[in-house]
C-alpha cells in the first residue's frame, strides 16, 4: 500500500482513547505480513515483533488513539451534549458532523450554530465552550438509540492537497503509518535488535498505555514516534517545518547518546532531520516510558504536522516515509 | 400533483455557487428545466428566467429563488503558499475553522487553526478572525500556489449532502431549498391561468442585487419569493425567540427587513394553506431580508409574498431542513398557482 492510501486507511478508523480496537485491527492487518508475531496487550495495545539477532530489545512506540467525545447529557427533541476526550478546541467543533457509536450502530448528528440573523450583540464575539455546544441528532434514524456514555468522533474527511495530505487523527496515525512502513523495510534491511512495534492506547488523556507495555517487555531502548507542530511560530523555538523531514527531540526526557546515534544514522543515510529543543517534559509517551523499571534509554522522533487536534490536520507524506526509513535504519545499528 | 421527492436538492446543495459565481448552479438548473418551460433566458447579471405561458395571461406572476450561497473570495496569496480570504455574504468566522473547502468548485483546501496546545488563554477565548485565517491547498510557496489559484477566486464549503430520518443536512439550503422548490413546481408540467416567470436569481446574499433588474425586464404584477429561512429552534435559544422551527411546514412571512408583505398576498397565502389543509407556520421574527424587499422598491414596485423552508444553522457549512416542510412548501406554492387569478385578487 502506498503512503497516502495507508494514511487514508488509518485516519478513517474511529478510535478515541480507550476505544482503540478499530484502529488496532487496521494496523494488525497491515503490519502482519512483515513481522514474526502480533499480539494484543490487555491495556488495548498491539505489539508486533520482528525478531533480530537476539542481542537487544528495541521498542518503537506510537499511540493509536485519537481525541473524541463522550455523550454526557440527552436533551429533548433530539439534542445532546458532549464532553471532550482529550484536548479539543471547542472552536473547531462548530458545524461538524459527529459520529456517535450507539449500541445499535452509528448515529450521525451535526453541531449547530445560531445564524448571524438571530444573534444578539453580546453573543457575537463569544467563543462557545462545551456548555454551549450541542449535537443535533434529529437527522438520524438512531437518534433514540443514543445514550449517555456513547463515544463520538468528529467525522473526518481525508483529502490530498497537492502532495500533502489532510485528515483527522493524523496525530498519531501518521506515526502508526511510519511504524508499519518501517516494519515493511525490515524484510530487506535486516534488523540487529529485536524490534517491538507498539501501538499504544490512551495517550491523548495522558492515561495508561505505553508504560505498562514498556514494563512488561523489559526494553533496552525505546523510540517514541509522535507528531509535533509544523509551520508555527513558537517564541524562542526554531520553526519546525512540514516537508523538511522527521524531527529529533533533545532534552532531559531523551537519552543524549541515543539521540546522537539517531543523528549519526540520519546523516550517514541522507535522512534530512530537524531538531526540537525540549527543555522539560515532551507531553508524549516518552516522558513516562523513560522512567519504566530501572530506566529505558529513550528517543523521540516527531512527524511535523499542521493544525493539530483539528479535523483537518495536515502532513507531508514524505515526512512519514523519511521517518519510516530512519526507524528501520536505526534498528540495524549496534546500539 | 405528482409526488414530491426533493429531486434536485442533493445536487443543488453540493454545487458551489457563491454570490457572483452562480454559473454551475445556473447551468444545472437550466439543463434540468429547459424542456419543461416555454422559453429561457439568462440576463446581464446572470439571472436565469424561465417562462411558462398562462391559459388566460391576464397577469404576470414571478416566482423567485436565489442561486447564490455565502462563501469566500481569495484576497491574497501569502509567501508561505497559504491563501488569505474574505467572506462573501454574512459568514460568522466561528463556523469556518477546521473545515474542508473547495476553490472554484474543484480545488480542495482546508481552513486550519492554531493547535489548542499553542493557544494562550486569551487566544483560547478569542473568536477567530478572518484576517488570521488561511486556506491551505498543499502549496509550499506563493509561486506554487499561484499556479493553481488567482486573486478573486471563489471558495465554498465542501460539505456533502445527506438525507436520513426525513431530514436533510448539507450546505447552502439558503437558498438552494428555494431553487429546488421551484424546480419541483416546474416538474409538475402544469399550465396555470397567469403567465409565469421562474426567476433563479444571483447575488441575493451581498444585498439583494440580482432581483434589482427583474422589473425592467418583466414588469410583473405579483411576485412570490421562496427562501430557505433561519429556524432557531435549537438549545441555544428559548422558544419565544425562535424565528421558525422544523417540522411544522413552510413559514409565511408577515414582515422582514425593509418590507411589510402586501396584506392581500399575505392573507391569500394563508387562505390557500387553510383551504388545502397544508401544514404551515408563521415566521415569528422580522430579522433578515429577502428579494421581496428589493422587488417592492424597483421600477414601479412589485407586491411580493415570502414563503420559506425553515432551516437550522444557515450561513454555516452544515444546515438542516425537514423534508416534510420541503414537501409542504412545494404543495403550498403549487396550490397558490392553481388558484390562478383568484389568488391575491
Amino acid at each position: 500500500m502506498d503512503t497516502v492510501s495507508l494514511l487514508k486507511c488509518l485516519s478513517s478508523a474511529d478510535s478515541p482513547s480507550g476505544y482503540e480496537n478499530e484502529v488496532l485491527k487496521v494496523i494488525e492487518e497491515n503490519i502482519k505480513p512483515y513481522v514474526d508475531s502480533v499480539r494484543k496487550h490487555k491495556m488495548n495495545a498491539l505489539i508486533a515483533v520482528k525478531n533480530g539477532q537476539n542481542v537487544k530489545k528495541l521498542g518503537i512506540f506510537a499511540h493509536a488513539d485519537e481525541i473524541g467525545f463522550v455523550v454526557a447529557k440527552l436533551e429533548e427533541r433530539g439534542f445532546l451534549r458532549v464532553e471532550p476526550i482529550g484536548g479539543i478546541d471547542p472552536k473547531v467543533v462548530i458545524s461538524q458532523r459527529i459520529k456517535i457509536f450507539t449500541k445499535q450502530g452509528v448515529a450521525t448528528g451535526v453541531v449547530g450554530f445560531l445564524p448571524p440573523h438571530l444573534q444578539k450583540d453580546d453573543q457575537k464575539d463569544k467563543v462557545p465552550d462545551y456548555n454551549d455546544i450541542y449535537v443535533d441528532v434529529s437527522c438520524s434514524p438512531l437518534s433514540e438509540a443514543v445514550s449517555v456514555g456513547d463515544i463520538c468522533v468528529i467525522e473526518g474527511r481525508c483529502a490530498s492537497l497537492g502532495d500533502k495530505f489532510s485528515g483527522k487523527a493524523l496525530d498519531n496515525r501518521a506515526s502508526c503509518a511510519a511504524l508499519i512502513m518501517a516494519a515493511s523495510k525490515l524484510e530487506i534491511i535486516k534488523n540487529r535488535a529485536d524490534v517491538y512495534f507498539i501501538f499504544s492506547s490512551q495517550e491523548e488523556i495522558a492515561g495508561p498505555g505505553a508504560v505498562s507495555v514498556a514494563y512488561e517487555l523489559g526494553l533496552d531502548e525505546a523510540i517514541v514516534v509522535d507528531v509535533t507542530h509544523g509551520n508555527e511560530h513558537v517564541p524562542q523555538m526554531p520553526q519546525i517545518k512540514i516537508s523538511e523531514g522527521p524531527v529529533l527531540a533533545v532534552g532531559p526526557v531523551i537519552n543524549r547518546e541515543f539521540y546522537k546515534v539517531l543523528c549519526d544514522v540520519a546523516k550517514r543515510h541522507g535522512v534530512r532531520t530537524q531538531i526540537e529543543p525540549t527543555p522539560g517534559r515532551s507531553h508524549t509517551d516518552t516522558d513516562e516510558v523513560q522512567l519504566t523499571r530501572s530506566g529505558i534509554k529513550t528517543a523521540l522522533i516527531s512527524i511535523p504536522l499542521m493544525y493539530m487536534h483539528t479535523p483537518v490536520e495536515l502532513v507531508d507524506p514524505r515526512d512519514v516515509e523519511e521517518t519510516a526509513r530512519l526507524l528501520a535504519l536505526t534498528s540495524t545499528v549496534n546500539l | 400533483m405528482k409526488g414530491v421527492k426533493a429531486l434536485y436538492l442533493k445536487e443543488l446543495s453540493e454545487l458551489d455557487g457563491v454570490s457572483g459565481d452562480e454559473g454551475r448552479v445556473r447551468k444545472f438548473i437550466e439543463e434540468k428545466i429547459k424542456d419543461k418551460v416555454d422559453s429561457l433566458k439568462v440576463d446581464v447579471l446572470g439571472n436565469l428566467i424561465a417562462f411558462k405561458k398562462g391559459t388566460r395571461s391576464n397577469r404576470k406572476f414571478v416566482l423567485t429563488a436565489h442561486m447564490d450561497e455565502v462563501g469566500f473570495m481569495v484576497t491574497n496569496v501569502e509567501d508561505d503558499g497559504t491563501l488569505s480570504f474574505a467572506p462573501v455574504g454574512g459568514v460568522d468566522p466561528r463556523v469556518v475553522v477546521g473545515k474542508p473547502v473547495r476553490i472554484n468548485g474543484e480545488l480542495p483546501g482546508v481552513i486550519g487553526y492554531k493547535a489548542i496546545h499553542l493557544q494562550k488563554k486569551d487566544e483560547l477565548l478569542a473568536s477567530p478572525k478572518f484576517e488570521n485565517l488561511r486556506v491551505h491547498i498543499g502549496a509550499r510557496s506563493k509561486e506554487e500556489a499561484s499556479r493553481k489559484v488567482e486573486l478573486g477566486d471563489y471558495i465554498s464549503f465542501a460539505t456533502d449532502f445527506r438525507s436520513e430520518n426525513s431530514r436533510a443536512t448539507g450546505k447552502a439550503f439558503d437558498d438552494r431549498a428555494g431553487c429546488a422548490v421551484l424546480m419541483e413546481v416546474i416538474e409538475q408540467e402544469q399550465r396555470y391561468e397567469d403567465d409565469l416567470y421562474f426567476a433563479f436569481l444571483v447575488q441575493e446574499e451581498p444585498g439583494l442585487r440580482g432581483s434589482a433588474v427583474l422589473f425592467e425586464q418583466l414588469q410583473p404584477n405579483i411576485a412570490l419569493v421562496i427562501e430557505g429561512t433561519t429556524a432557531g429552534d435549537d438549545p441555544g435559544l428559548p422558544e419565544h425567540q425562535w424565528a421558525t422551527h422544523l417540522g411544522d411546514g413552510p413559514a409565511v412571512t408577515f414582515m422582514h427587513r425593509g418590507y411589510v408583505v402586501n396584506k392581500k398576498i399575505y392573507e391569500s397565502i394563508l387562505q390557500v394553506a387553510q383551504k388545502y389543509d397544508i401544514k404551515h407556520q408563521y415566521k415569528r421574527r422580522t430579522a433578515g431580508g429577502t428579494d421581496a424587499a428589493r422587488l417592492a422598491k424597483t421600477g414601479g414596485g412589485v407586491p411580493a409574498g415570502v414563503i420559506s423552508v425553515p432551516a437550522r444553522y444557515i450561513h454555516s457549512p452544515l444546515s438542516m431542513i425537514d423534508l416534510g416542510d420541503f414537501e409542504n412548501t412545494v404543495k403550498l406554492v403549487s396550490n397558490i398557482l392553481e388558484e390562478g387569478e383568484g389568488f391575491a385578487r
